[in-house]
């Protein structure tokens, strides 16, 4: 009875002294993250049998367990996956967004600083001073595309690193759950009820960890092992085979890095867009927003380039000469080989280039091309539009529904089947865009030639130069235009050299109804330039023409070009002629700034959806500190309790003996 | 619901981070005055203001074209009025000259004014602006456009280039006249011709030869001299072109009436006498120069005694000459005048606008200050909330009390 009195009194010490441990593993580890909170759980040992009754004989700690929820802890994992991919979406985008805003407010300002300049320019045309201003000007404006570029590049690279970084962090926790479940495998006894809590409490801390980088799935077998999944279900932890995340250089363009599952003889590419967490974001955020962006910035620099350039040929500088390119021309070689990526896996050896016919017909879509064994065929990768453009060695080919603006010319090479080339027609355009004029004087303010009617015309018809492309050889004709109403409601007219008047040769006779227009070609063939004939020019008969002195214009106070060249500002060239500059620069800033707002809201709302499911399991498995304060009181007594116990037993064995001796 | 302490630090440092964000923000808003400070700020109307900020550049831009142009057009306009004067003054010195009484040293002087004149003219045709660019030479801006050679006589060496600005989206104003127009164009009085006269014993003279059917007129022989003999008999007119063929003839010549041929109309003025005969040739435009040469010449005969009626017919030519080269060049004035009023409409169009158009961008961007700092006040205020709560809550422990 007495003996019992002992045990039950010293099992009620254990007991307590157990729970004082838990608890204070519990204290110990309140700020220790992914930590479960421990419950000794205590239980009362049965009974002896005493005549009838049975008389209890104490307690036992059954088990420890963690008070784990696991619906709680998956929805904590999947909203981690969540809040990793929105928050790196947000931060990305914000950052994109200072940066077009910054950076994009800077193209905008030297690009109307180059304006101003040129309009300058265009009020004096014989000004040195304010010529070298142009070009000043147009320094900057390049240098702040590079600069923009240069930015684009730098956010690029580093998402490209935090790819690697999450990469070689997946691995490194798929190593060490790999290594936890080994572990938990060789250190169980069958004979053993408790769990390695904390084992347990690790490898989940570092499921955590992981799902805030991809989505996570996770299957534990009657062993306690674990197997990971990630993305869309792809093996990571296979039992105690652990698999490695490795980073592939992209194909044809190496910076578009990819990542691949290595095992210990094999590996296979995943598609890491699809693996959801802050792993889907990066690269959602680089071939998505990034491209877009840098796409949108690359047109626009190539319109600005082409715009200005072509204008610059149309007229003629102070020294009378054909104006050279300002900026560096779009359809320079390099340029035009970089449009063109080809992949490691073809196995012809085609060479191909691509050049820009029309800027204005540019989008900001990627192609593909492929040989298909009798055609190539091109395919709009936005869209998925897809056009036969021909048989190899039939080239240049061009698409003509739609016509995107740009020709795509073979330059070496046999294609062979499935052969791939990825066109990019905007490629390189900002970072290397750059000014290749460097004369002042060399800016063609000058027109090459001007209309001068004669005062004795007596209808409203007008004659306009439309398109100037060799103003040297413009600004050699002498000639007249004349036109009279030769029947009724039809126009004839007739060029001619004003030394040499018909019934000498002409250079071009016709005809044209009321109300239209004629565009005539001089010379025909390969035109230097292109007058275009509007209005009904009735004239008082076929002696007595409406007529029309085209000649020389050229002189150092001609700034008619230079005009023309500054009312481009307000010309809209991008986007099928529908944006001015600044629109185009504008549209694309306030796109990445609604994505940014919008990858704000989305960000919020993850982190509520987070917090909630941290809560949840928080309010299982959480340490709280007054809890535990209780406890340690409540276990510190039951500890002294079961002293006294022991103490009173003692008294009692000491009344026995003293009475017996 | 149970709380865990890590629970309670999570939330109260993310709460307290958050509201900390929110003053960041607000701060940055407020000592930036704006509204928007990137396209996240408000991406719907980033695009507007963006066409704002267009709008004011491109306003600023015809703002200065516009000073350009008001310069170089009140320029002429200056030009134009002292050309005005010089002519006036020349008007009065030939009236003078007119003056029976004057006698050949006093003819003298009058030619030596009508010199000055003339120099003075010239020298007003070969303005330069400030910088040193001739206004009358067109294109060729580094030319002198006007150059006095031995005769006299006065050439142009500009072109007919005329540089226009663009003031508006859709209005360009041209900046320079040329000297051509300015100072050679002028509308011969007679009509399309000028009348060289051989022999004049009646003092008849052409009023009017004018070009009505062109191209009757264009086929006609070439060059388009016609020359005009009267007699034998008192009312016997014939015209030869310059081929020798007869193009009219009549017997019936009625002083005034109307002489046709070749698509041209010529009238006469007096009372032709029999041998008198004279030669028109096509001339639409008589330079104020040639004029000014023609008057001097006049002025430096003196007192003619012989063939006074052909003294008096050329005077009266010169005089109407003079009159069109007057309202010639009034109406230059008037057009560059005319030019600087567009100018200060469109001035005044662009300053409305431009009012206009800050004020929308304003309405955009800027901030609403009272509104700014009420919200930075309250943010401010959770912030604090936050904090003391968190310091009191955190401060109540059951360790406390052990």
């Amino acid at each position: 009875m007495t003996v019992s009195l002992y045990q039950t009194g010293v099992s009620g010490l254990l007991a307590a002294q157990q729970q004082l441990a838990t608890t204070g593993h519990n204290i110990s580890n309140v700020n220790t993250e992914g930590y479960t909170r421990q419950r000794a759980e205590q239980n009362a040992s049965l009974g002896l049998t005493n005549g009838s009754n049975y008389i209890g004989s104490g307690t036992y700690v059954q088990d420890i367990t963690r008070l784990y929820d696991q619906f709680s802890y998956k929805e904590q994992l999947s909203s981690k996956s969540n809040l990793g991919n929105a928050d790196f979406l947000d931060s990305r985008l914000t950052q994109l967004d200072q940066v077009m805003s910054a950076s994009g407010n800077a193209v905008n300002d030297s690009l109307g600083l180059f304006y101003e300049a040129l309009n300058g320019v265009a009020d004096n045309p014989n000004d040195a001073g304010l010529r070298s201003i142009v070009l000043t000007q147009a320094e900057t404006l390049t240098n702040n595309f590079n600069e923009l570029e240069s930015d684009f590049n730098q956010m690029q690279k580093s998402v490209n690193g935090e790819i690697a970084q999450v990469a070689s962090k997946i691995s490194e926790i798929s190593l060490e759950i790999a290594k936890i479940n080994d572990t938990i495998l060789h250190s169980q006894d069958p004979s053993q009820v408790g769990q390695p809590n904390d084992l347990l409490d690790k490898r989940d801390q570092l499921i955590t960890e992981l799902s805030e980088y991809t989505n996570v799935n996770t299957v534990i077998d009657s062993n306690g092992i674990m197997s990971v999944m990630i993305g869309q279900g792809t093996t990571l932890v296979a039992g105690i085979t652990p698999l490695t995340i490795e980073v592939r250089a992209g194909d044809p363009d190496p910076l578009k890095t990819g990542i691949a599952l290595v095992g210990k003889n094999s590996s296979a590419a995943i598609d890491a867009s699809s693996m959801g967490g802050s792993l889907a974001a990066s690269i959602e955020f680089r071939d998505e927003h990034l491209a877009q962006a840098r796409t949108e910035i690359d047109r626009l620099a190539m319109a600005i380039s082409s715009t200005i350039n072509d204008s610059q040929a149309s007229g003629l500088d102070l020294n009378g000469l054909q104006g050279a390119n300002i900026f560096t021309d779009i359809n320079a070689t390099n340029l035009q080989l970089g449009r063109v990526s080809t992949p490691s896996s073809n196995t012809g050896d085609v060479n191909a280039q691509v050049q820009i016919n029309d800027v204005s017909l540019l989008t900001t879509d990627e192609f593909e091309i492929r040989y298909d064994g009798t055609n190539y065929v091109m395919t709009n990768m936005t869209s998925g539009a897809t056009e036969t453009l021909g048989m190899p060695g039939t080239g240049p080919f061009t698409s003509s529904s739609p016509d995107y603006g740009f020709t795509f010319i073979e330059n070496s090479g046999t294609p062979n089947n499935g052969d791939v080339f990825v066109i990019t027609p905007t490629k390189n355009s900002a970072s290397l865009m750059d000014v290749t004029l460097k004369d002042g004087n060399a800016i063609a303010a000058s027109g090459a030639v001007s209309v001068t009617p004669s005062s004795h015309n007596v209808s409203a018809g007008e004659i306009t130069i439309t398109n100037i492309t060799d103003p040297e050889a413009a600004r050699t004709y002498d000639l007249t235009v004349d036109v009279y109403e030769s029947a009724p409601n039809t126009f004839e007219y007739r060029v001619y050299n004003t030394a040499t008047p018909p019934p000498a040769a002409t250079i071009a006779t016709g005809t044209y109804a009321a109300g239209g227009s004629v565009t005539v070609d001089i010379p025909a063939g390969s035109p230097a330039f292109q007058i275009e004939i509007t209005g009904d020019m009735v004239g008082s008969g076929s002696s007595a023409r409406e007529e029309f002195t085209i000649s020389d214009a050229f002189g150092v106070g001609n700034g008619t070009n230079a005009v023309a060249m500054a009312k481009t500002q307000e010309q809209g060239v991008v986007n099928g002629s529908k944006e001015t500059f600044n629109q185009s620069l504008a549209i694309t800033t306030s796109v990445v700034g609604s994505k940014a707002s919008n990858a704000e809201l989305v960000a919020d709302t993850a982190e509520a959806m987070f917090t909630q499911a941290f809560n949840r399991n928080q309010e299982t498995s959480g340490v709280n500190l007054d809890e535990e304060a209780a406890n340690l009181l409540k276990f510190q007594q039951a500890y002294q309790a079961a002293s006294q116990i022991i103490s009173t037993a003692n008294t009692i064995f000491d009344t026995i003996l003293s009475a017996v001796r | 619901m149970r709380v865990s302490t890590a629970q309670f630090y999570y939330q109260s440092t993310l709460q307290m981070s958050n509201k900390a964000s929110d003053v960041n923000e607000q701060m940055g808003y407020i000592s930036s005055g704006k509204r928007v400070l990137t396209a996240k700020d408000d991406a719907v109307q980033f695009g507007t203001l963006a066409g704002y900020n267009e709008d004011l550049a491109n306003i600023e831009k015809y703002k200065r074209n516009i000073t350009m142009a008001e310069n170089q057009n009140s320029l002429q306009e200056v030009v134009f009025a002292d050309a005005e004067l010089i002519l006036d003054k020349i008007k009065q010195d030939m009236l003078l000259a007119n003056n029976g009484r004057m006698s050949n040293e006093d003819l003298q002087a009058v030619a030596n004014q009508l010199r000055n004149s003339f120099d003075q003219l010239l020298d007003l045709a070969n303005t330069q602006d400030e910088k040193s660019e001739y206004i009358f030479s067109g294109y060729q801006t580094q030319q002198q456009p006007f150059s006095q050679q031995v005769d006299n006589s006065v050439i142009y060496n500009g072109d007919s280039g005329v540089n226009q600005l663009q003031i508006a989206k859709n209005i360009d104003i041209a900046t320079n006249q040329t000297g051509d127009a300015a100072f050679l164009n002028v509308a011969n009085t007679i009509g399309g011709f000028s009348a060289d006269y051989t022999t004049n014993t009646s003092g008849v003279s052409v009023e009017s030869a004018n070009v009505t059917d062109r191209n009757q007129y264009n086929t006609s022989a070439m060059p388009h001299d016609y020359t005009f003999t009267f007699g034998p008999g008192t009312a016997e007119l014939n015209v030869l072109d310059s081929g020798g063929a007869n193009v009219f003839n009549t017997t019936n010549y009625v002083a005034g009436q109307t002489i046709t041929f070749d698509g041209i109309d010529v009238t006469l003025s007096g009372n032709p006498l029999p041998g008198d005969s004279f030669k028109i040739s096509e001339e639409e435009n008589i330079s104020i120069f040639a004029t000014l040469n023609d008057a001097i010449e006049w002025v430096e005969k003196g007192a003619v005694s012989t063939d006074q009626e052909q003294h008096q017919v050329d005077y009266n030519a010169i005089l109407n000459q003079l009159d069109s080269a007057m309202t010639h060049i009034s109406s230059r004035r008037a057009d560059s005048g005319i030019r600087l009023q567009v100018l200060e409409s469109q001035t005044n169009r662009h300053l409305d606008s431009e009012l206009n158009t800050a004020t929308s961008k304003a309405s955009i961007e800027d901030l609403d200050f009272a509104k700014a700092i009420t919200e930075f006040e309250q943010s401010q205020t959770a912030l604090q909330a936050s904090q003391q709560t968190f310091t009191q809550v955190q401060n109540l422990s059951l360790f406390n009390y052990l």
